[in-house]
């Protein structure tokens, strides 16, 4: 497997609070990435690292095979990068706006740019500072876009969008990954959103990567179990417990990752009885999987 | 890359170019339409240079706003626009640049235009006296070059490094203040304008004569 964005050990701090401790990145080339994680995890940093809005304390990060931020000209040729709060120049207007952005892109594609401005009903002559934040997020997609990237780094691109902005967005991105075969690396705290789109997860928290996984993995694998006669310790068990709890007479609710039905034997080898096996939609694992690691903390 | 930015930095500095090429025009003529009828020459000369003190003014009034502007529109947007461009940095900075001190030429011909204007009306130029309408435009154009230059990195630098030149600044003014007023005639502000404005001072340009019309 090839990696469009991988990091090593990457280390950064801002102000007395907040670091990035050694964060391991691996983005799948061809992938759609989600990047999970609550306010102030750390994804905004983390994408500002990648493209070289920041630079890193250590770490390695190699993006689209370059050094970062060493080769920052060659690489942001490449990369569609939608930033969490509108960038574009206010005073221009919409058509200005594309065309300043064209001057800097040599593979822009002029053409598509306007099928885009169509499809997103932009006016030519709006000035951006009088756009709706809908009409801005849509602008902000279609520069990242009609650049023709290999690599988008999306951040937060829908946050505040309702849903029929939302879904134009979306659509228009997933037209151009199914074309293009671009990779995606698309941060967001709407859950929903990414589980729909990426076939990859990555979970910040508090400057950690807590988890990177495929998708389907994270759906799937993980579980509320409510077991009685749980046994102390469970040596061997084909599963990870991510976190277990007391309940009402000596049961226990364990959160676990990697089930499947098979297992059930296992414990009950051990005397132990599963009395319940819920199935964790990707917002409550996502919580889940939060708590658990701050529990280990 | 360059009219990308020279188009956009000119939408949002054309109404202060245009404003300075009003002011810049109208310099000159009314220098010299204000002493039509001043009778001595040696009047003449000191109203000239009454009046210079405007061309300086002006020319270091052009450099701020033209500097300001070719900086506000990233400075709004923290830079992440600019910082998220494919050009390297100093490529970038450099055509912000040349951008701005392009919009000085609009204001620069109008004073050239107007002192030229100015000073061909027979009668103007009392006999004994000469215009220096070109030497005069020279100048403007260099100071103002030396004002946008100043302004332009300062403008570039960090909220903390405008601070600290600022600080600087109120530092010796105080200082001169204290020391002053403890009866110790240090004259700390006065020396440290003379060492910015008097040759070789970066600012020395700013000092001196500014007639239109002299010796």
């Amino acid at each position: 497997m090839t990696f469009a964005v991988e990091t090593d050990g990457l280390r950064y701090h801002a102000g007395k609070t907040f670091a990035l401790s050694g964060v391991n990145l691996h983005v799948p080339t061809g992938s759609i990435y989600g990047f999970l994680g609550p306010n102030g995890a750390g994804k905004t940093t983390t994408i500002r690292l990648l493209i070289g809005l920041l630079r890193p304390e250590g770490g390695r990060i190699t993006v689209l095979g370059e050094a970062m931020p060493a080769s920052y000209v060659r690489v942001l040729a490449r990369v569609g990068y939608v930033p969490d709060r509108p960038h574009v120049y206010p005073s221009l207007t919409v058509a200005e706006s594309m065309a300043f952005h064209a001057g800097f892109h040599r593979r822009w594609n002029a053409r598509w740019a306007a099928e885009l401005q169509a499809q997103f009903r932009l006016g030519g002559d709006q000035r951006v500072g009088a756009l709706s934040k809908g009409e801005t997020g849509k602008l902000m997609m279609l520069l990242a876009l009609a650049q023709e990237p290999e690599l988008l780094m999306l951040d937060e691109p829908t946050d505040g969008l309702d849903p029929v902005v939302r879904r134009d967005v979306l659509e228009a991105l997933l037209a151009y990954v199914s074309d293009r075969q671009a990779t995606v690396l698309i941060s967001s705290h709407l859950v929903h959103e990414l589980e729909r789109i990426c076939d990859w997860v990555g979970v910040m928290d508090r400057g950690d990567l807590v988890a990177e996984l495929p998708m389907r993995e994270f759906k799937n694998g993980i579980k509320r179990l409510h077991v009685t006669g749980a046994p102390a310790l469970l040596d061997g068990a084909p599963f990870s417990v991510l976190g277990r709890s007391p309940m009402h007479g000596g049961a226990e609710q364990w959160l676990v990752r990697g089930w499947e039905p098979s297992m059930r034997d296992h414990l009950e080898s051990m005397g132990a009885t599963v009395t319940d096996v819920i199935d964790l939609d990707l917002e409550d694992g996502f919580v889940e999987l939060l708590r658990s690691f701050r529990e280990q903390r | 890359m360059f009219k990308s930015i020279l188009k956009a930095q000119w939408k949002w500095t054309r109404l202060a170019v245009l404003v300075c090429v009003l002011g810049a025009f109208a310099m000159p003529l009314m220098s010299v339409n204000s002493n039509l009828d001043t009778a001595s020459p040696g009047m003449l000369i000191s109203q000239m240079q009454t009046w210079g003190v405007g061309y300086a003014l002006l020319a270091g009034a052009v450099g701020l706003l033209v500097a300001w502007l070719a900086w506000a529109a990233d400075h709004r947007g923290h830079h992440v626009y600019a910082l998220a461009l494919p050009v390297a940095r100093w490529r970038y900075v450099l055509m912000r640049f040349g951008a701005g001190a392009l919009f000085l030429v609009p204001v620069v011909i109008a004073l050239g235009v107007s002192a030229l204007l100015a000073t061909r009306t027979p009668g103007v130029v009392p006999a004994g006296l000469q215009a220096y309408p070109v030497a005069l435009t020279l100048r403007f154009a260099f100071a103002a070059l030396v004002a946008f230059a100043i302004f332009f990195a300062i403008s570039a630098a960090s909220v903390r490094a405008a601070g600290v030149v600022l600080g600087a600044i109120c530092a010796v003014l105080v200082a001169d203040f204290l020391t002053s007023a403890a009866g110790l005639h240090w004259q700390i502000g006065m020396h440290a304008v003379d060492i910015l404005m008097v040759y070789p001072g970066i600012l020395s340009v700013f000092s001196g004569r500014w007639t239109l019309i002299d010796v």
